[in-house]
């Protein structure tokens, strides 16, 4: 039989509950043998359309893209410093353009069979305008989706794993 | 953090007082330290004051988002405006603004930060509600407006 989660991959966009989702996903990725990939995607669509929108100046959307990939770089290396600890070697995963779409991208070229995403927000709107892009991802990924909730128990899980 | 997670009546100020562009952007940074959200006012005012001398960023339609980064908040902050009467922001179509949404975040926390305006600027594309925001009474009545609850 072929084992349920061969490869696993797990977002994050440098919130908190996107590290403990990853420190989620290396537990489970130790716990199973699983393969594990980090992915952060550079919004760029969202920076372009704010210069659309005329909410950023051409200036600040360079600024902006510069300091998300920066953050991309930061937030892949301090959790494949996370998965390291725990002996564990994670597939880096940086894209740019719809976080959603690049998400969805990503799942099906590495061939995942689990989308591991921190905890969404608990408040709802009736405006679609404001479903996440972890949201979004969750809803058109083509795996199994784990949300990760429990700050405390999950870190507690993490420190633990030997 | 989702920009709905930030809505709290806390950070909402019904009618805002001040009668020209610095004084808004005075009222909204106080209205984020009487909420505790910030520590370093003058920090946080300087970031936004800077970004607006180089262009208004009050939009059309009433909307105005004056934003910035700085080190002084460790996390992403939302303060929301309403002036009923409108205040000249120096807006790209000339009318006054009644709607600001002041959005601060940290310098090595990007990604949020631009999802949230650009929830904004989605947001804004809605006049239907931007007109209840601008016409809304109370801060309640703001965050029920954003909000599905």
């Amino acid at each position: 039989m072929r084992k349920p989660i061969q490869r696993i991959m797990v977002y994050i966009d440098g919130s908190e509950p996107s590290i403990t989702g990853a420190q989620y996903a290396i537990c489970l990725a130790s716990l199973s043998g699983a393969e594990l990939v980090a992915c952060y995607i550079v919004n760029t669509t969202a920076v372009e359309e704010l210069l659309r929108a005329k909410i950023f100046l051409r200036d600040e959307q360079i600024e902006y893209e510069r300091d998300m990939e920066a953050d991309a770089e930061r937030y892949l290396n301090y959790v494949g410093d996370l998965a390291a600890r725990k002996g564990v070697a994670i597939i880096r995963e940086k894209g740019r353009g719809s976080v959603h779409k690049e998400i969805v991208e990503a799942v099906k070229r590495h061939d995942v069979d689990l989308l591991v995403v921190g905890e969404l927000s608990q408040i709802r709107s009736r405006r679609d305008e404001f479903y996440s892009e972890a949201e979004r991802a969750m809803r058109a990924a083509p795996c199994s989706v784990l949300i990760v909730k429990d700050e405390d128990r999950v870190s507690e899980m993490y420190e633990s794993l030997a | 953090m989702a920009l709905l997670d930030l809505v709290v009546p806390e950070v909402v100020k019904i009618p805002l007082v001040s009668k020209d562009k610095s004084g808004v952007l005075r009222e909204l940074v106080a209205v984020l330290r009487d909420a505790g959200k910030i520590q370093d006012f003058d920090a946080v005012l300087r970031v936004v004051q800077d970004r607006e001398d180089k262009q208004s960023t009050g939009l059309e339609e009433g909307i105005a988002v004056p934003h910035g980064k700085t080190p002084a908040v460790s996390t992403l902050q939302l303060a929301i405006g309403v002036a009923p009467d409108g205040i000249d922001f120096n807006s790209l179509d000339g009318k006054p603004t009644k709607l600001f949404f002041l959005l601060v975040g940290s310098p090595d926390q990007t990604g949020p930060h631009v999802q949230a305006l650009a929830d904004v600027a989605r947001l804004a594309r809605s006049k239907t509600l931007c007109r209840a925001l601008a016409g809304a009474e109370t801060r309640e009545q703001v965050v029920e407006l954003m909000r599905c609850e």
